[in-house]
């Protein structure tokens, strides 16, 4: 058999990366090599033809500062989103963090001035609290509910309090998610704010995709969600179930194990 | 006779107690960086620092920037009182408005009278619009802009707005130095009414062969195109243009001088004091005299000499003093600069410390802006802190071979304990590691 290879777009890495984003694409990337299957990023920036985004594997597009969000979201909502849409329809995976979570729903509704209009790629919409509102900042612990990836979550040595479900980051975002009916939750908070800080939940699932607002990165201490990106992008390209190979997590685990010892979990 | 400004019998009153806590709380070793001296006296007399500012009798000098303030303060600090000047400073860690006015507190005479030439106060980024609000500086040094930790001080873009309408109202007396490689910084000079003069490098040898990941401003901070970039010397700091609206790198007036520091970033810090220092009709003369003996600011490349017996296995033997080195890095690009820094240095010993406590910023996410990547396999890297397994997990990704120590002091010990002789241990650590790291080599808290 050939040597497996997968095409990672990371969607406008020069203006949607704060803080640590650039975490889930070497998570992604090096979860393949490691595994012996070729994993090269492909940068989508605005001068990028959208063949180039269609031709790729799997997706993914962090936060973003105001100023570049809007160079960025112009981009997207004309020219990029709907090749996005098409792909995730597709059942392509895709992983959107804080600022790209908020985009590829219906619209966000700031503080002051007109609703801005998203992709419509999930069905969720974001409100921001206006100036009385808390801005949800903090180290999340919470656990993984979507159906989807609970049924291919791999058994793993469970650490101290932790479940093989457990999963760990960290938010920071004004605006409060909502999901619509047509979306399912990633997982249920124990301690933090998620969404919204109201329905007890965090991120979303739609076909392969997963939005959520843990930029801690998001991957880094919870492999197994990009394993079930990889996963999900292997079974798409190649039309079958491709097992992979097991990799040691032991200091995953230990970094959400002291984020739970902190938080007295 | 000193103009004491619009000093009242109060104000002589708040800064005679204010002074009196003051050196309580130093006579019981509570710590040189201790702000609230200027806490109480601002909550008394909101403005007092008005008051202080306008006593120096030849004005105020602010530096500010996201990395680098410290240094250059402390040059220019140096440089001032070599030429005879006497200069009031706010120690590191102290700031914030209630730092600077804690130093001036502790400079008072018992009338409430500073007795000096210079105010020479390094700001925070969120600090700086509050502070401009009470003192109209004779001189104001903008470094640079990278992003910092974010649930500390917001976006980038944050600052840079607020900063451009408080630059905007400052007269025409308050002349400004400004880096002419970071194109933000330079944008500011478009805004103000004082004369600028711009530092910079003129050095192509310097150039990135890569960009590094850790980057901001790349897009023109007038018209929002992409900058083209004739050479990048570190993050966003390099030779520009916009090809749009052609604003582009203005020639520096301040380009060369001989080595303080090492790393590029410190050359920058030293260009930024000698321009400062000849705007103020200070010879060049005297400021490399001022310079030649520079010792660096706590954690700022700050060498500590440690006399460890060596491990029992080899003799137990006493003396065999080692030298380690101390690199404060809180933030992508500083630790990107660290890291370069020590490995043209040849290092072969670095030990990583990350926390996440307040000073340090509580989110570790930027770690993964960092390109711990550039490690050479065959350096020995040791990696403790409270956030140790996000820092370890970091650098397995990078596919650097790390020992984990989760005891800061037992690994601090037993790394100088296992280094040769004619090695120095590199400590690159976030702000509160430091003050921790200091204080097992010292036995001493600063800070």
């Amino acid at each position: 058999m050939n040597r497996l290879d997968l095409r990672i777009a990371w969607l406008y890495p020069d203006l949607m990366s704060t803080y640590g984003d650039r975490g889930n694409v070497i998570v992604l990337q090096k979860r393949c090599l490691w595994r012996g299957i070729d994993a090269e990023i492909v940068p989508i920036i605005l001068e990028t033809a959208n063949s180039a985004l269609s031709n790729c594997d799997l997706i993914f597009m962090g936060g973003a500062q105001d100023r570049q969000q809007k160079l960025a979201g112009d981009d997207f909502l004309h020219r990029k989103g709907p090749v996005v849409k098409k792909m995730v329809e597709d059942g392509v995976p895709a992983l959107f963090v804080c600022a790209a979570y908020q985009f590829v729903g219906n619209y966000y509704l700031p503080y002051q001035g007109e609703k801005i209009k998203g992709a419509g790629i999930f069905d969720l919409y974001t409100e921001h609290p206006g100036d009385q509102g808390k801005r949800l900042i903090g180290n999340v612990v919470a656990e993984i509910i979507s159906d989807q990836l609970s049924a291919c979550l791999p058994a793993r040595q469970v650490v101290s309090y932790q479940t093989d479900k457990t999963i760990i980051g960290f938010e920071n975002h004004g605006g409060y998610t909502y999901l619509g009916p047509s979306m399912k939750p990633l997982a249920k908070v124990i301690k933090g704010n998620g969404n919204n800080g109201k329905d007890g939940f965090e991120g979303a699932v739609y076909k392969n995709s997963i939005g959520s607002y843990f930029h801690g990165p998001l991957l880094p201490k919870n492999p197994m969600i990009a394993d079930w990106l990889i996963a999900k992008a292997l079974d798409k390209k190649y039309g079958k179930k491709i097992a992979l190979n097991p990799l040691d997590d032991t200091l995953a685990d230990n970094a959400r194990n002291a984020i739970m010892k902190r938080l007295r979990i | 006779m000193r103009d004491n400004g619009d000093m009242s019998f109060l104000d002589r009153v708040v800064i005679t107690n204010a002074k009196t806590v003051s050196q309580t709380s130093t006579g019981l070793g509570i710590g040189a960086g201790e702000t609230w001296p200027g806490e109480l006296a601002l909550k008394l007399r909101p403005k007092i620092a008005s008051y202080f500012g306008k006593q120096f009798t030849k004005g105020v000098i602010l530096v500010v920037g996201t990395n680098g303030k410290t240094t250059t303060t402390l040059m220019i600090k140096k440089i001032l009182e070599a030429n005879g000047n006497r200069v009031v400073h706010n120690a590191t860690g102290a700031n914030l408005l209630n730092g600077i006015v804690s130093s001036c507190i502790r400079q008072t005479d018992w009338k409430g009278n500073l007795n000096a030439d210079y105010g020479l106060f390094e700001v925070d980024e969120n600090s700086f619009p509050i502070v401009l609000k009470y003192i109209t500086p004779k001189r104001i040094v903008i470094l640079n802009l990278f992003r910092d930790q974010l649930d500390r001080y917001g976006e980038v873009d944050v600052i840079i707005e607020k900063w451009q309408r408080v630059l905007e109202d400052l007269p025409m007396q308050t002349e400004v130095m400004l880096n002419s490689d970071d194109p933000s910084v330079v944008y500011f000079g478009k805004l103000v009414k004082g004369k600028v003069t711009y530092f910079g490098l003129n050095d192509p040898k310097e150039y990135l062969k890569i960009a590094e990941h850790a980057t901001d401003s790349t897009f023109c901070p007038q018209c929002g195109a992409r900058l083209t970039y004739e050479g990048i010397y570190y993050s966003h700091i390099g030779i520009w243009h916009c090809e749009k609206c052609n604003l582009k790198r203005p020639i520096p007036d301040v380009y060369t001088f001989p080595k303080v520091l090492d790393g590029l970033y410190n050359q920058y810090n030293t260009l930024a004091a000698v321009a400062l220092s000849k705007s103020l009709g200070i010879k060049e003369s005297l400021i490399k005299q001022a310079l030649t003996s520079f010792v660096p600011a706590f954690g700022r490349q700050e060498e500590i000499v440690v006399d460890y017996p060596t491990s029992p296995a080899d003799g137990g033997i006493r003396g065999a003093k080692r030298k380690v080195k101390l690199f404060l890095s809180k933030n992508p690009t500083g630790f990107n600069a660290s890291l370069r820094t020590i490995i043209e240095l040849g290092a072969k010993n670095v030990f990583l410390v990350l926390n996440d406590r307040i000073p340090d910023g509580r989110d570790v996410s930027w770690i993964w802006d960092v390109d711990f990547e550039m490690l050479p396999k065959h350096m020995r890297t040791i990696v403790s802190g409270d956030r140790i397994y996000d820092m370890a997990l970091r650098l397995k990704y990078a596919d650097v071979k790390i020992h984990v120590e989760s005891d800061l002091e037992v690994g601090v010990r037993r790394a100088i304990v296992a280094l040769p002789t004619q090695e120095t241990l590199y400590i690159l650590a976030t702000y509160s590691a430091m003050l921790d790291v200091r204080k097992i080599l010292t036995g001493k808290r600063i800070g």
